[in-house]
C-alpha cells in the first residue's frame, strides 16, 4: 500500500481553505505550517500569470527523515504514511534538514517535530485528511498508488504529472497535475521584495538576491511560509568544540606511537581536550534539542540508521576513552597507553568526521552531501586540535621533536584544509542547489565572513606553520602558537557559513 | 440517503455517514498515533462570514459541548460540502478571546471608548422605550435598522413590518447596486444565476474564483465547466486576480470601458447574425423598442427591429471598444469571437467590479446581460438565469402587511431608481436637517469603517441631536460598535438561527443557521428556552432579541405589533424560535413536510439534523412556465399582453414585481410566467426609464466613468484607484478576529504597474501620498506587473483600527490618534501597528504580523450615480512621494470638502417623482416594500396617466 496525494494545480484556486482546515484539524500554532499555498507570479504585463502550489510533506517512499530521526519519532506505516509521535520526539530538528521539502516544523505547543500525517487518525476512521474535504475544487486527491484502480493512480497514471525535487531520490508521493515549474521548483522565483498580501520572512528576503532565477520568465514568488534555519551557533560551535577534542587525541595517539613524548601536553592536556570537546559538544547538543529533559530518548529509544544515535555512542566512547588516557597516563598503565594509542587516531577521526555522515543523512541540505566533507572534517580536527595543543606546548613546553611533529602536522592540516575548500568551491557541485549554497558562501551575503574571516587566517596560519616547521621550530613556537590561536576562529568562521549557507537555500 | 456532497473515494469517505452523526466517534488528532476517541455530535449550521452561506457541520464534543472544529456540511446542495478558508476558520472567531461577551453600556462621550457590562433586561427596556416613543408619536422613520451582512432573509422585513416602520438600510449601495438595476431593468429581478457547470463560455467581470457572490459555491462549478464540459473562461479585470490567473482570455480594460466592450461583443453578434431570433422575437419587448427608437418603422416586424438594431449597435466598434479599453483591438475581437461559440450556453456575472466602481457602471450588468439575451443563454441549460428562479424566502407565520410610510432619509426623492437605500448618503441627509434617528441599529454593520467618507459618519453618530441612540448588534468588535451606545453581543455561526437562500446553481435551496451547542443539548435530552444558555458568555441571537423586543415594545398588544410575535401553537403567547422555525418548515417550505416525513421526521427535525433542503433542481426557462388556471382566472390583459389581476391603493406589491401581475400572454396565445418587469418581457428598451426622465438610458448603452482614461490626467501625476477588490482569505471586517486567516494575509500594499512606480521613480516598499478629492492616505509601493498601467490597486479588508486599549479586536486592529482641528479637518495616525499581546490563548503571543494597513475609504467623498444609487468607488487620485511629515497609514480628511462633493453628485441626478406621479418603480426589489398607495409622491392621481 502506499498513500499519497495527486494535486491539481490545473483547477486549484488559490484559496488557502487547504491550509486552515489542516489547522484547524490539528490546531496548529499561528504561524506554522503542515500545508500551505505558494503563489508565483511570473512573466510582465500584459502577459502576466499567476500560478499556485500546495506544498507539503511528500510521503516519500524513501523518507529521509525517518532515517535521520534518533528515536523513531518519525515513521512510515505499512500504508505509505510517514507519521510522527511527537512524545517519543526530543526536538532535535534534524529531520527538518533531512526533509527536501520544508515539510517539518517544531510545533511551538508541543516543543516536538509536526508535519503533515496525511490526518492518519482520521485515514484510520475510513475518512479523507481534513485539507481533502474542504477543498472547492477537488483538487487535492488521496488514496492508494499501489493500487491500479484507486481514483488517484488513474489520475497518476493517465495525466501528466511532477513531483518536487525529483532529483533528491527520495520518492515523494505527492504528484502535481499542471504544476508550473516555477512553482515546484525552490530556485526558479526568488521573492521579489514583497509577497501579495503578507511579508516575506528576513532568510528569503535576504537570500533572494543570491538566487539565479529565470530571466525569460522573471517568475517571482509572492507568496509563501517561512522556514528558518532549524540549526544555527550551536552546531557551528560543535562542530569546532568536537574538532578540539578529536585533533589533539588523534596527535596525541599518533606522537605516541612514533615514540615522541609530548610530555604534560600529550598526557594531560590532550586528553583533557577531548573530553572537553567531546562533552562540549553533548552539552551543545542537549542544550540545541527543543525538548532537552528527553534526551536519553537517543540511547532508550534509538533508532539505528540515525547518524544522530550512532555519533552519540562515538561521543560517549570517545569520552571514556579520553578519561582513560587520563587514568593511563596519571597512573602509567603502559599497555593501557599502548591500546589508547592505536584507537585514537580511528576514534578521532570518527569523532570528527561521523558528522559528515550525519549530515550526508541531512537530504534537504545539498552543500552538505559532499563526498570530501568526512575527511575534511578530519583534517579540520587535527588543525585545530593540533593547533590547540601548540598554544599548550607555549605554556606546558615541548622537546623540540615534539614541536616538529605539532608543527608538520599543523602545517599539513592547515594546507590540506584549504586545498579541500579549494577543490569544495573551485569544483563543479554535485546539484543547482549546492552550487546556489556554494555562491553564497564564496560571492553571495557571506562572501566576506568566509574570505575574510576562514580563508585569510587559516592561510596566514598556514604559511606560519609551514615557516615553523621549515625553520628551526623551538626558535618560532611563538609563530606556531599564533598560528594554532589563529586557525580557531577561522574554523568557526568556516563552519559558520557552511551550517548557514546549507540551509539557506529554499526548499519549498 | 446520498447526499449531495457525499464522496467516497475506495474506502475513504469525506464525511461520516449520516446515520452517525449523533454518535460519531474520532480519534484525537492531537494525541495520534494513540487512539483516544472522542464521541461528538455532528450538527449542521450555515457559515456567517460571506454572503455565500456554506453550509458547515459543528463537531460538538459530547464531553464537555465544546466546539472541536467546522467541517463542511455535506448535505447543502450549493456549497456540497466543500468551504473555502473563511467557513473552518470560524472556529476562531467562535474562540477569540477578544470577542464580545457581555451587553456593553458606554459611559461618558459616545465614542470615549469606555464601557460598562448591562444586563439584557436594562438594555432591552431602554431601547424599547425609545422605539415605542418613535411608533405612538408617530416619528417612525426615525427608526432604522441598517444591515450590513443580512445571512438571513425574512426575518428582518418581519419585524420591521410588524413595527410599521419603513426602517430597513442595507449595505447595498456600497456593494451591488450597480449591478441591481442593470438586471431589473433586463428582467425585474435584480441578480444573475449562472449555470457554470454546464456552460460553454463563462465570462466574468468579477473575481469569482476568490470572492464574489458565491466564491465557494461558483468557484465549485466553475471549474467543473472548466474542466468537465470544456468551457472556455474569460474574465474582465484591471488586476491579475486568481481568478484572471485561471482565464483562458484575461483583458485588463481601463476601469469603466467594460459596458463599451460588452457591447461591441454585441454588435458582433448582431452584425454577423450569430443571436437567437426564436428567443429574442418570443421575450424581448422589441416592438417597444421600435416604438421609441424607430417610430418610422412598423412595431411588428421583428426582421425590421433586428436590422435597427443592429444599425443602432454599429457604433460600438472593436475599435471603438478598444480606444475607450485601452487594450489592443485584437484581445476585444478574441472576447467576441468566443463568445459566438457559446450557443446558448454562456454563464456571465458581474455582481461588485466594473458595476460598483463607475459612474454609470449600472450599464456593465446591462450590458452583459444583452449578451445573455441575444445569444438566447437566458435561464437555459449553461446560460444564465435570475436569481428568483433559484431562491426561496421562507415566511413565518402570520406575515404583517405592507405600511404606508416612505423613508426620505432611506429612498430620498432625488434618486427614484436607486436599486437599494440610498445608505451612503445618511449622514449628509441628516446634516442637511432632513431628520434625525431616535433609534439607529446598526447590525453585523461598520459603515464608518466600510462607506466611504467615514469621517462624515463619524460626526453624524456622535452628534447625540442627529442620533439619539446607536445599537450596534455584532459578535465581534468594529469601527462603529466603537461609537455605539450599546453594544450587543450577537452570535456567530454556531450561536443563532437564521435561514436563507442563495441562487447557485440551477436549483433551489433552503439553509438554516442553528445554535449547534444548543441543538447538541437538546439532543442530549436537556432543554434550551433561550439561546444565551447555551452561548458563549452572555452572547444572544437576533431573533429572540427581536421577539423579545418586540414585546418589549407593545406589551399589552395595544399597538398590534405584539401579535405577530405570538405563538402559532399557543395563542397569546410569547413565540420560541423552535414554534417560529417548526411553522416555517411545516408551512413554508413545498415538499419540505413529505421529505421528513419520508424519513419519520418532522420537517424541524429534519432541518435540524441535515441543516438544509433542497427545494428544486434542474430549474431552467422558468419563463416559459405554463400559468395555472388558478393564476390565470380574475385577470385581464393590458395593452401588452400583460395579465394582471384588479389592485388597490393598499395592495403590497410583492418583493420584485408589480402587484396583481401574474404573466403574459403571447403572440401565440401561450400564457406564461414571463419575467417581473412591468411587461413581463426582458426589456430591452425600459418605458420605466422613460417614465423617470432617463430616456437616453432607456435601452443598454455605455456612460462615461467619472475615472474614464479621459478623466485621468497622467501627465498631472493622476491614477485610478481601485480600493474594492478583496482577497480570498477575508471578509470586510469581519474576519479581522480569524487568526488563521490574518496570518496568511496580513499587509495592505499598493499595487502599481512596474511601468507608473519608474516613471514616479518609486520602488517596492517606498510610500507615497495618495492624494483624493478630500484629503489623502499614505500607503506602501508594491511595484507589480498584474496590474495594468495607469490604474492602482489597494484590497479592502485592511487599514483598521482602534482609539482605546478597551474596545477592538487586537489581532487586526492599530491603535491610532484620532483628532479634529474643529474645521473639519480630521487626522488619524497610526501610534501602534498590530503586535503580540497576552491572552487566553497562546498563538496571540505568537502575532508576526505588525501592519494594520491603510484605512482608505476614509478618505473617498460619496459617489451616488443619480441612476443606481451605488457609490462609484473608484477614485480619481494623484500620487505624489511621502513628504518627510507623513507616516504609514497616515489618513487626512477635510470633511467641508466631503459636504462639496455630495452636493456636487446630488446636482446630477433628477429627482423624482415620475411622470406618472411615482416615487419609484414599483416593480423595483425594495425590501419592506410598502403599500401601493405610499408609491405616490403626492397622492394617487397626480401624475400623469395613472391607472387606477
Amino acid at each position: 500500500m502506499r498513500y499519497g496525494f495527486a494535486i491539481d494545480q490545473r483547477t486549484c484556486i488559490g484559496c488557502h481553505a487547504c491550509t486552515v482546515a489542516c489547522k484547524t484539524e490539528h490546531e496548529v500554532p499561528v504561524g506554522q505550517f503542515r500545508t500551505w499555498v505558494k503563489y508565483v507570479d511570473s512573466g510582465e504585463f500584459p502577459d502576466t500569470t499567476r500560478s499556485f502550489g500546495v506544498m507539503r510533506c511528500n510521503h516519500c517512499t524513501d523518507a529521509p527523515c525517518v532515517k535521520i530521526c534518533p528515536t523513531q519519532a518519525l515513521f512510515k506505516r505499512d500504508d505509505g504514511i510517514v507519521d510522527f509521535d511527537n512524545e517519543r520526539c526530543i526536538g532535535c530538528k534534524s529531520c527538518m534538514q533531512a526533509c527536501p521539502y520544508d515539510a517539518i516544523y517544531i510545533d511551538e505547543d508541543t516543543h516536538t517535530a509536526a508535519k503533515c500525517n496525511m490526518c492518519a487518525h482520521r485515514v484510520d476512521n475510513d475518512l479523507e485528511p481534513a485539507c481533502v474535504v474542504v477543498c472547492p475544487t477537488h483538487s487535492i486527491w488521496v488514496g492508494d498508488l499501489d493500487d491500479p484502480t484507486s481514483g488517484i493512480a488513474t489520475l497518476v497514471s493517465t495525466q501528466e504529472t511532477a513531483v518536487r525535487s525529483p532529483e533528491q531520490n527520495t520518492g515523494p508521493n505527492v504528484f502535481y497535475l499542471g504544476a508550473d515549474r516555477a512553482v515546484l521548483d525552490p530556485l526558479a522565483a526568488p521573492v521579489d521584495d514583497t509577497y501579495i498580501w503578507a511579508k516575506p520572512d528576513a532568510q528569503r528576503l535576504e537570500t533572494a538576491g543570491d538566487l539565479p532565477g529565470d530571466p525569460t520568465t522573471k517568475a517571482r514568488t509572492t507568496l509563501n511560509t517561512a522556514h528558518p534555519r532549524p540549526w544555527g551557533w550551536k552546531v557551528v560551535t560543535y562542530l569546532w568544540t568536537k574538532g578540539i577534542g578529536a585533533g589533539a587525541m588523534m596527535l596525541a595517539g599518533l606522537a605516541y606511537l612514533l615514540g615522541i613524548d609530548l610530555g604534560v601536553v600529550g598526557d594531560y592536556v590532550a586528553p583533557t581536550l577531548g573530553i572537553f570537546g567531546a562533552a562540549t559538544t553533548g552539552g551543545l547538543l542537549v542544550w540545541d534539542l527543543k525538548r532537552p529533559e528527553r534526551f536519553l530518548y537517543i540511547f532508550l529509544k534509538s533508532n539505528w540508521t540515525s547518524w544522530l544515535v550512532l555519533g552519540a555512542y562515538v561521543l560517549t566512547v570517545f569520552t571514556g576513552g579520553s578519561l582513560l588516557w587520563l587514568v593511563a597516563a596519571a597512573f602509567d598503565v603502559g599497555w593501557l597507553s599502548t591500546v589508547l594509542a592505536w584507537l585514537a587516531i580511528p576514534a578521532g577521526a570518527l569523532m570528527a568526521g561521523y558528522t559528515a555522515f550525519l549530515f550526508g543523512q541531512a537530504e534537504g541540505r545539498d552543500l552538505w552531501q559532499s563526498p570530501l566533507l568526512f575527511w575534511h572534517l578530519v583534517v579540520q580536527a587535527v588543525m585545530v586540535g593540533s593547533g590547540a595543543l601548540a598554544v599548550a606546548g607555549l605554556l606546558a613546553g615541548l622537546s623540540d621533536e615534539a614541536w616538529t611533529l605539532v608543527a608538520a602536522t599543523f602545517a599539513i592540516a592547515t594546507v590540506l584544509h584549504l586545498l579541500m575548500l579549494a577543490v569544495e568551491y573551485t569544483g563543479k557541485h554535485a546539484g543547482r542547489q549546492a552550487t546556489v549554497a556554494a555562491h553564497i558562501i564564496t560571492s553571495g551575503r557571506y562572501s566576506r565572513l568566509f574570505w575574510l574571516g576562514a580563508i585569510v587566517p587559516a592561510s596566514v596560519a598556514a604559511v606560519l606553520g609551514a615557516v615553523a616547521w621549515a625553520s628551526d621550530v623551538s626558535a618560532t613556537v611563538v609563530l606556531l602558537g599564533l598560528a594554532g590561536l589563529l586557525v580557531q576562529p577561522a574554523l568557526i568562521a568556516y563552519e559558520s557559513v557552511f551550517v548557514r549557507a546549507g540551509q539557506d537555500v529554499p526548499l519549498s | 440517503m446520498n447526499l449531495p456532497g457525499e464522496r467516497t473515494h475506495e474506502r475513504l469517505r469525506n464525511f461520516p455517514p449520516v446515520e452517525s452523526w449523533d454518535h460519531h466517534v474520532e480519534y484525537d488528532a492531537k494525541a495520534h498515533p494513540r487512539k483516544v476517541p472522542h464521541e461528538y455530535m455532528l450538527v449542521p449550521t450555515t457559515c456567517f462570514n460571506c454572503e455565500s452561506a456554506c453550509g458547515l457541520l459543528a463537531y460538538v464534543d459530547k464531553a464537555d459541548l465544546t466546539i472541536k472544529r467546522l467541517e463542511g456540511n455535506p448535505a447543502h446542495p450549493g456549497s456540497r460540502g466543500r468551504n473555502c478558508a473563511k467557513g473552518p476558520a470560524t472556529i476562531n472567531q467562535v474562540n477569540d478571546p477578544e470577542r464580545i461577551l457581555h451587553p456593553l453600556r458606554r459611559v461618558g462621550d459616545r465614542g470615549s471608548g469606555h464601557w460598562e457590562q448591562v444586563s439584557w433586561d436594562d438594555a432591552l427596556d431602554d431601547i424599547a422605550a425609545r422605539i415605542r416613543a418613535a411608533i405612538v408619536e408617530d416619528r417612525r422613520d426615525e427608526v432604522i435598522y441598517h444591515v450590513g451582512r443580512p445571512g438571513e432573509d425574512g426575518f428582518a422585513e418581519r419585524f420591521l413590518l410588524a413595527w410599521g416602520v419603513d426602517g430597513h438600510n442595507s449595505h447595498t449601495n456600497i456593494c451591488s447596486a450597480g449591478a441591481r438595476l442593470g438586471y431589473s431593468l433586463w428582467g425585474g429581478y435584480d441578480r444573475p444565476s449562472p449555470d457554470y457547470a454546464n456552460a460553454k463560455v463563462i465570462l466574468l467581470i468579477s473575481s469569482h474564483l476568490e470572492a464574489g457572490h458565491y466564491f465557494n459555491p461558483h468557484a465549485q462549478r466553475i471549474m467543473e465547466g472548466k474542466v468537465s464540459g470544456g468551457a472556455k473562461v474569460i474574465v474582465l479585470d484591471p488586476r491579475l486576480s486568481n481568478t484572471a490567473s485561471h482565464a483562458d482570455l484575461w483583458i485588463a480594460p481601463w476601469p469603466g470601458s467594460e459596458a463599451a466592450i460588452l457591447l461591441s461583443v454585441a454588435s458582433y453578434l448582431l452584425r454577423t447574425d450569430q443571436v437567437d431570433r426564436a428567443f429574442l422575437r418570443r421575450w424581448v419587448n422589441w416592438s417597444t423598442y421600435l416604438e421609441h427608437r424607430h417610430p418610422d418603422l412598423p412595431a411588428d416586424d421583428f426582421d425590421a427591429f433586428l436590422a435597427a438594431l443592429t444599425e443602432d449597435y454599429s457604433q460600438y466598434t472593436f475599435s471603438f471598444a478598444a480606444q475607450e479599453a485601452q487594450v489592443p483591438e485584437e484581445q476585444i475581437a478574441e472576447l467576441a469571437r468566443i463568445v459566438a461559440t457559446a450557443g446558448s450556453a454562456l454563464s456571465a456575472h458581474v455582481w461588485r467590479a466594473a458595476t460598483a466602481g463607475n459612474l454609470g457602471g449600472w450599464q456593465v450588468s446591462r450590458a452583459l446581460f444583452f449578451l445573455n439575451v441575444l445569444t438566447g443563454s437566458v435561464g437555459t441549460k449553461g446560460g444564465t438565469s435570475p436569481n428568483g428562479w433559484d431562491k426561496i424566502i421562507a415566511h413565518g407565520p402570520n406575515v404583517p402587511e405592507g405600511h404606508d410610510l416612505w423613508n426620505e432619509l432611506l429612498w430620498p426623492q432625488e434618486f427614484p431608481m436607486s436599486t437599494n437605500e440610498m445608505s451612503i448618503l445618511l449622514p449628509h441627509l441628516l446634516q442637511d436637517g432632513r431628520g434625525k434617528l431616535a433609534m439607529y441599529f446598526s447590525r453585523v454593520y461598520n459603515p464608518v469603517w466600510t462607506n466611504p467618507d467615514g469621517f462624515s459618519w463619524l460626526e453624524a453618530l456622535t452628534n447625540e441631536s442627529l442620533v439619539e441612540c446607536h445599537v450596534a448588534l455584532t459578535p465581534t468588535w468594529s469601527e462603529t460598535a466603537t461609537f455605539a451606545d450599546y453594544v450587543l453581543p450577537m452570535g456567530h455561526s454556531t450561536e443563532r438561527h437564521d435561514t436563507q437562500s442563495y441562487e447557485q446553481y440551477a436549483g433551489k435551496w433552503l439553509g438554516f443557521r442553528q445554535p449547534v451547542t444548543r441543538v447538541a443539548l437538546e439532543k442530549m435530552g436537556r432543554a434550551v428556552s433561550d439561546s444565551r444558555e447555551s452561548n458563549p458568555g452572555e452572547v444572544w441571537e437576533e431573533n429572540e432579541f427581536w421577539f423579545e423586543l418586540s414585546w418589549r415594545i407593545d406589551p399589552d398588544g395595544s399597538l398590534g405589533i405584539r401579535k405577530y410575535f405570538e405563538s402559532p401553537y399557543r395563542p397569546g403567547e410569547k413565540i420560541t424560535v423552535d414554534e417560529y422555525y417548526r411553522w416555517v418548515f411545516e408551512n413554508s417550505v413545498p415538499g419540505l413536510p413529505k421529505a421528513a416525513a419520508d424519513q419519520g421526521l418532522t420537517p424541524l427535525e429534519y432541518m435540524r439534523k441535515y441543516g438544509v433542503f433542497e427545494v428544486a433542481k434542474d430549474s431552467y426557462r422558468l419563463d416559459e412556465r405554463p400559468l395555472t388556471p388558478a393564476e390565470v382566472e380574475g385577470t385581464t390583459p393590458d395593452s401588452r399582453g400583460v395579465l394582471r389581476k384588479p389592485v388597490t391603493l393598499d395592495s403590497t406589491p410583492p418583493l420584485v414585481g408589480e402587484a396583481g401581475s401574474v404573466g403574459v400572454v403571447h403572440a401565440d396565445g401561450t400564457k406564461t410566467a414571463g419575467w417581473l418587469t412591468p411587461s413581463r418581457k426582458l426589456e430591452l428598451f425600459s418605458d420605466t426609464m422613460v417614465d423617470f426622465g432617463w430616456e437616453e438610458y432607456a435601452a443598454p448603452g455605455y456612460i462615461e466613468s467619472h475615472v474614464s482614461h479621459r478623466a485621468i490626467d497622467q501627465g498631472n501625476d493622476e491614477m485610478v484607484l481601485m480600493p474594492t477588490f478583496r482577497l480570498p482569505t477575508l471578509i470586510h471586517t469581519r474576519s479581522g478576529n480569524a487568526k488563521y486567516l490574518n496570518e496568511i494575509s496580513n499587509t495592505h500594499p499598493l499595487w502599481m504597474n512596474s511601468l507608473d512606480a519608474r516613471r514616479f521613480g518609486l520602488a517596492t516598499g517606498d510610500l507615497v501620498r495618495v492624494n483624493t478629492e478630500i484629503g489623502y492616505f499614505v500607503a506602501r509601493v508594491w511595484s507589480t506587473e498584474s496590474i495594468r498601467p495607469g490604474v492602482l490597486g489597494l484590497s479592502h479588508h485592511m487599514g483598521r483600527w482602534r482609539t482605546s486599549e478597551n474596545a477592538g479586536s487586537r489581532w487586526a486592529m492599530g491603535l491610532v490618534d484620532l483628532s479634529n482641528d474643529g474645521d473639519g479637518v480630521w487626522r488619524l495616525r497610526y501610534k501602534e501597528g498590530v503586535k503580540p499581546f497576552k491572552s487566553d490563548d497562546p498563538d496571540s503571543e505568537r502575532i508576526h504580523w505588525d501592519d494594520p494597513g491603510v484605512h482608505q475609504n476614509l478618505t473617498f467623498a460619496v459617489h451616488p450615480d443619480p441612476l443606481s444609487g451605488m457609490h462609484c468607488w473608484h477614485q480619481k487620485v494623484r500620487i505624489e512621494k511621502a513628504r518627510s511629515e507623513d507616516q504609514y497609514g497616515d489618513v487626512v480628511v477635510d470633511t467641508k470638502r466631503s459636504r462639496e462633493v455630495y452636493r456636487a453628485w446630488m446636482d446630477n441626478t433628477r429627482p423624482g417623482p415620475s411622470r406618472s406621479g411615482l416615487r419609484r418603480p414599483e416593480f423595483m426589489m425594495r425590501p419592506v416594500k410598502p403599500k401601493r398607495r405610499a408609491f405616490f409622491a403626492d397622492g394617487p392621481g397626480a401624475g400623469v396617466g395613472v391607472e387606477e
